[in-house]
């Protein structure tokens, strides 16, 4: 027996790629919310309408992840003093390189719970 | 003994009373003359026999008027009217005897025509008795009087029966009686005789009810049943050409010129001119469900209707009949949510049309809302017409209606210098300002809007995931619609999905363009479609490896995002190619997958394919493998097991009628309903109800709904958690007494 397939039509979701978290806990990601404003991930910034690309993550050296708009508007006030949000450390970006995905035991103690 | 007084005064009386009738003439002359006149007199008013004196001589009057001047002066006349009453009396029997003959005539023929006669007849009997009229007023009226008292005490109980039928004779005929026409046509004439006898005025009442059934009966005969054209008019204009003739005839005799004729008949004719509009109106009221059923053809007869009500006062009458209707036709299990909603949507037109405030829809409306709320699948043919059914054409909504935003009642300005108050019969709940718009007065049957737009989504989210080619136009057209109706921000989710699609083949065609794939996903974010139902199964073999690939791919293209399949999604064309032949078909995923398994081994149990598989349960597992069996690829043996047809199986068993699968018979739900959302998130609640009873013991209803609302989702109100707490109670988790619940001890 031989099985081509034609054509699928699949249905797939996205998500981010928060890094440490492998396929296969997906389960465990499931809940994963920005810190500052509490929607998912995969959803949307209060300020946003559209999730995905036009609302995006931004990955902290301190291993926290937070929607891009919610942080910048965090880092505007002048409470902030430029500090993450979660542990008030200084707030430095991390290069977010498409070869994360190969290392992702590089942070072994930053996974967000 | 009598004394000389006494003597004297009976000789002065004697003695006035002969001067009085002598009158001074010489003698007993003028006694002589007296007794001549009576007898002239009497013997001219003699009540004569007509049936046996058919000849008389002419009364030579000149005598007659000298006789009745002779007794005048003697004043004699009470005398000669008391005595010729008195004659009439002893002849009255010859009238009564007539009567009879005729009113038997008539119990056995029962044709009116006999009525006529007899009514001539008595009228002859009149003329001969009558007194000259020269003979002054007062022996006139007496002796009409008399002769009617006389006549009215003779007549048998069955005379107003027949008297009916005699006055419906000469009413023109309805089209019903054209058959039995007569010849002749009524006769006019026996009204006169009517008037002469009295009768008129005695059976008043009845000649009126005569009148009135005779527009009964017409109304019902030419309006039944055509509710196409209007009625109302028509009826008016046989009014006017043929009762008002006949009207002419019994109310308005003696009428010397036109106007005095219009004069009279006004009354009357505003009392028959009620009633046309009041059988009309019972007439429209009764077939009032029918009616409306038949919108917009039966236009003409709402029309009337409306007419008809505003000189009627039978609003009330309409409301019940509507009301009862309903609940007998409509209101029952065996009728489809979607024809209520449809037959709701029509009455809702149709009694704007018969009343614009909205006071009778008011009062109907209400059990069908009450209904429709009961209904679990309302919501849902609700948005599926909104959206506009495939299969159906007929869509609630009117295209040519102009959509509008959804109105929400508004709170009465009386500042408004064009402020009207409630109509007068309008209820307490009533609200002038409702919502008039279609779709609006259906949302509005639930108090919250969010239960619309969740359907919507799940229903949006099922034909998003449907299409296959791609072409979701209609869908977005639809969207930007309801966008107006229930305002941009409840459908941004709605607008998300709709993203997720064109993103999808965007990035679908960056991804073919980068490594050709048969694999062609629809991406969509999670947060933003209803929930999908959720499984862990994995795809073996070569599924597995475009899965992978391509997600590999999107992983390049989109570094930041990585791609989790949804396997049961979707939908599979699969080409199996076996030693004698080619199965070419599409099937879902889950049923790809399993025939990919056969690839390892020919021979599987159902569990070790399950056990492969993960997370799928018996029961689809047994589906799909079902769809192979039935498509010649697959064999069942005994103990679920499975094993391929490398070769098509002889035609003896190829010949046992196992039922053809139709192709994609019904897709499987693969979105998750509102129902079922709900009652997973009640399950959430659940915990909490049962924490709160552990604790705290018993609890009333009251307690636990403002305890709940502390859960930050929780949105139920008290009725819902009373009959989620009843079902608890079914299914022996908790008791209750005195309104007070606690756990179930066990």
């Amino acid at each position: 027996m031989k099985i081509t397939i034609r054509h699928w039509h699949a249905i797939a979701q996205w998500r981010w790629d928060i890094g440490g978290t492998s396929d296969h806990d997906d389960a465990d990601a499931e809940d994963d919310v920005c810190g500052i404003c509490r929607v998912p991930y995969e959803g949307c910034c209060p300020a946003c309408k559209m999730p995905g690309d036009d609302c995006p993550l931004i990955w902290g050296e301190c291993s926290h992840v937070f929607h891009m708009h919610c942080l910048l508007k965090w880092l505007g006030t002048a409470a902030s003093k430029q500090q993450c949000p979660m542990d008030r450390r200084p707030w430095v970006t991390a290069e977010r390189k498409i070869a994360q995905p190969v290392a992702p035991a590089a942070l072994p103690s930053t996974a967000p719970s | 003994m009598a004394t000389d007084a006494v003597r004297a005064q009976v000789a002065a009386k004697w003695q006035d009373s002969f001067n009085r009738l002598n009158r001074g003439q010489p003698g007993i002359t003028g006694l002589m003359a007296l007794s001549e006149a009576w007898n002239i007199a009497s013997e001219f008013l003699h009540p004569r026999d007509l049936t046996t004196t058919p000849t008389q001589k002419e009364p030579n009057m000149s005598a007659i008027k000298i006789a009745f001047d002779v007794l005048s002066k003697s004043r004699m006349l009470p005398m000669i009217l008391e005595s010729f009453l008195e004659d009439m009396r002893k002849q009255q029997h010859l009238i009564t005897a007539e009567v009879n003959t005729y009113m038997s005539e008539f119990e056995n023929s029962s044709d009116p025509r006999v009525i006529g006669r007899l009514v001539h007849r008595l009228v002859e009997w009149y003329k001969a008795w009558h007194p000259a009229p020269e003979l002054g007023h007062t022996i006139l009226s007496a002796y009409t009087l008399s002769f009617q008292t006389h006549v009215f005490s003779v007549l048998p109980p069955s005379f107003p029966r027949a008297f009916k039928a005699l006055v419906t004779s000469t009413l023109p005929k309805l089209a019903s009686d054209e058959d039995q026409e007569d010849e002749e046509p009524p006769d006019m004439s026996v009204w006169g005789s009517f008037e002469t006898l009295g009768l008129v005025e005695r059976y008043e009442s009845l000649i009126a009810s005569v009148c009135y059934e005779h527009i009964e009966a017409y109304v019902l005969e030419e309006c039944r049943g055509k509710w196409s054209e209007s009625m109302l008019t028509g009826l008016r204009e046989w009014m006017a050409t043929k009762v008002v003739p006949w009207m002419v005839y019994s109310y308005a005799r003696g009428a010397k010129t036109p106007d005095e004729a219009k004069h009279m008949l006004q009354g009357v004719g505003s009392r028959f001119d009620f009633h046309i509009c009041k059988t009309l109106c019972d007439l429209r009221t009764s077939e009032i469900f029918d009616i409306i059923i038949d919108y917009p053809d039966s236009l003409n007869a709402l029309n009337d209707l409306r007419e008809c009500l505003q000189r009627v006062d039978q609003r009330a009458e309409l409301v019940s009949t509507l009301r009862y209707a309903n609940k007998k036709r409509l209101l029952h299990p065996g009728a489809d949510t979607k024809d209520i909603l449809t037959q709701y949507v029509s009455i809702i037109r149709c009694l704007r049309i018969i009343d614009p405030p909205g006071v009778l829809l008011f009062k109907v409306a209400d059990p069908i809302r009450r209904y429709l709320r009961e209904r679990s699948d309302t919501i849902r043919c609700i948005v599926a017409s909104l959206v506009g059914d495939g299969e159906s054409g007929d869509s609630l909504v009117d295209e040519n209606e102009p959509i509008q935003p959804l109105q929400t009642a508004e709170v009465e300005d009386y500042a408004d210098p064009h402020w009207e108050p409630e109509p007068i019969d309008a209820g307490p709940d009533f609200r002038t300002n409702k919502p008039s718009d279609v779709i609006s007065t259906l949302v509005s049957i639930y108090d919250s809007r969010d239960l619309f737009v969740k359907e919507l989504q799940v229903l949006l989210a099922q034909r998003l995931l449907a299409t296959k080619d791609g072409n979701f136009e209609k869908e977005r057209r639809n969207i930007e619609i309801l966008k107006v109706r229930f305002g941009e921000a409840a459908l941004q989710v709605c607008e998300v999905m709709l993203k997720d699609m064109t993103d999808s083949r965007r990035i679908d065609q960056h991804v073919q363009s980068q490594k050709a794939s048969v694999i062609h996903p629809t991406i969509i974010s999670r947060h933003f479609w209803p929930p999908l139902q959720a499984t862990n199964i994995v795809m073996p073999g070569q599924l597995q490896e475009m899965q992978e690939s391509y997600a590999k791919e999107f992983t390049t293209f989109k570094p930041d995002k990585k791609l989790s399949w949804l396997p049961h999604l979707g939908t599979v064309h699969i080409d199996v190619e076996l030693t004698d032949r080619t199965v070419s078909t599409q099937v879902p995923p889950l049923e790809a997958a399993f025939i990919e398994l056969f690839l390892e081994k020919d021979l599987w149990t159902i569990e070790d394919l399950v056990a492969k598989l993960g997370g799928v349960d018996k029961a689809s597992a047994l589906k799909s493998l079902g769809t192979w069996v039935d498509l010649g690829v697959l064999k069942e043996e005994e103990d679920f097991k499975y094993r391929l047809l490398e070769t098509a199986e002889a035609e003896t068993s190829g010949g046992r009628a196992h039922a053809p699968r139709p192709a994609i018979a019904e897709e499987p739900l693969a979105v998750v309903t509102v129902q079922q959302q709900q009652a997973e998130q009640m399950r959430v609640f659940w915990k909490f109800i049962e924490g709160m009873l552990t604790n705290l013991g018993s609890l009333s209803l009251d307690r636990i709904q403002t305890m709940l609302k502390f859960a930050p989702t929780y949105d139920r109100n008290i009725d819902q958690l009373g009959a989620f707490m009843e079902a608890a109670r079914r299914e022996g988790l908790v008791t209750v007494q005195d309104g007070m619940w606690k756990l179930n001890k066990k």
